[in-house]
């Protein structure tokens, strides 16, 4: 069965004893569908801060809306002094001063930034694997696939610690090694990472990247 | 869903961003003297002496003050409840029979099944399924979490071909659209456990 092998560079993958071959799946890279249906799917939904602005707003018109109502019972429960709050202003500030145009700049840069973050598709919180079913997404969160490719890479004999960034399109890896002789371990590293993301399939090739540092002791 | 959701919080954020840029972008085009015709000049106060007057003159100002922090107030909290709801179903429509009584099921009952099925796999540690979206046409979310060592090429297979169509026959459908995370847990965790 050639399709279960050397599908990915020169990675090569066998199935478990006992096992069918595994189908021809890294066709789906070749197509965009599944990729823009993944991406929609993982990319950041903007609950936290669209979540703080929503409270933020909750509070100051709640709170607005005290002031005001104990402002036009003028016996309220809540004594504000609503002619005097504006009584520092409406002499000693004008509309060039440095307070006024800091103010104004500042509320101008966190509206700039709430577009920015709405508009900004972000990187996707999972990595889309491949999916033998098109009603079906599976995506890896980047921090398991971290986990998971440093235990991996810790497991390797020699690698003492490993640790895993993930970016758009690559894994990075950097591993210690207290060993003298470190030829070789590099390509192995790289072929426990190489091995794992063939196997996880995903909709997008990634880069691998390994970094070995030799520790003294 | 979360697609849902994702697009009501970037909207909201899209319009609340906007507000305040144009806003402060109307101060500062004040205060930098852009455009003295029509915004008036930049070396005049923030606060005239009759604007702080005008509300103790005029009677309506605080109610309607109050009554649009109300609204502003109440539309945020509605966004906040938009942006956090999961949309998750609890009851399934078996058979759209409405002159014979309706059948519906427990999402739980589904949804558990699934699990049991997941979790009953060697290498799967744990299963959370979801039915998530409207009861007439729900989409499944799942987390998987797998043990490190385990093939997962294998393991996702499995699950597409075994534990995926068998809830769908449960259901009666013929797709459902399915969100899987899958995460992985070192394998000597559950002999610590």
């Amino acid at each position: 069965m050639s399709e279960t092998a050397g599908q990915h560079g020169e990675t090569l993958v066998l199935p478990p004893r006992g096992e069918p071959p595994r189908p021809a799946r890294a066709a789906a890279w070749s197509q965009p569908g599944p990729r823009r249906k993944a991406r929609q799917v993982f990319r950041p939904r903007r609950t936290i801060p669209g979540v703080l602005v929503a409270a933020v707003l909750a509070v100051a018109g709640i709170l607005g809306c005290i002031w005001a109502a104990s402002a036009a019972l003028s016996h309220a429960l809540w004594k504000v002094p609503h002619s005097d709050l504006a009584g520092p202003l409406q002499s000693s500030v004008h509309w060039a001063d440095t307070g006024t145009l800091a103010v104004a700049s500042a509320v101008a840069f966190v509206g700039f930034l709430l577009i920015l973050i709405a508009l900004l598709p972000g990187r996707t919180r999972a990595i889309p694997m491949a999916s033998g079913d098109s009603s079906v997404v599976i995506g890896v969160p980047r921090r398991s696939l971290r986990r998971s490719l440093s235990w991996l890479v810790a497991d390797v004999p020699g690698i003492d610690k490993a640790t895993v960034r993930t970016g758009r399109h690559s894994v990075r890896v950097r591993a210690t090694t207290r060993l003298r002789d470190t030829s070789g371990l590099r390509e192995k590293v790289h072929s426990v990472v190489a091995e794992r993301l063939v196997a996880l399939d995903p909709l997008w090739p990634m880069q691998i990247k390994v970094r070995l540092r030799r520790k003294k002791g | 869903m979360s697609r849902h959701t994702a697009r009501v919080s970037r909207i909201g954020l899209v319009v609340i961003g906007l507000i305040l840029l144009l806003g402060a972008g109307a101060v500062l085009a004040r205060a930098l003297a852009a455009s003295t015709s029509v915004l008036g000049s930049s070396s005049a106060p923030l606060l005239t002496h009759s604007q702080v007057q005008y509300p103790t003159q005029h009677s309506w100002v605080w109610p309607v003050t109050a009554a649009v922090c109300a609204v502003i107030a109440l539309l945020a909290l509605w966004w906040m409840a938009a942006q956090t709801s999961t949309k998750t179903v609890r009851r399934l429509p078996l058979e759209p029979d409405h002159v014979h009584g309706r059948t519906t099921l427990p999402a739980d009952a589904v949804t558990g099944a699934l699990t049991d099925e997941l979790e009953s796999h060697p290498t799967i540690r744990g299963a959370d399924a979801a039915l998530r979206g409207s009861s007439a046409k729900p989409g499944l979310r799942l987390a998987v979490t797998a043990e490190n060592r385990a093939d997962p090429a294998a393991l996702r297979r499995w699950i597409e071909t075994e534990a995926i169509p068998n809830m769908r026959t449960a259901l009666e459908v013929e797709t459902i659209p399915t969100v899987m995370r899958l995460q992985f847990s070192r394998a000597f965790d559950r002999h610590l456990s």
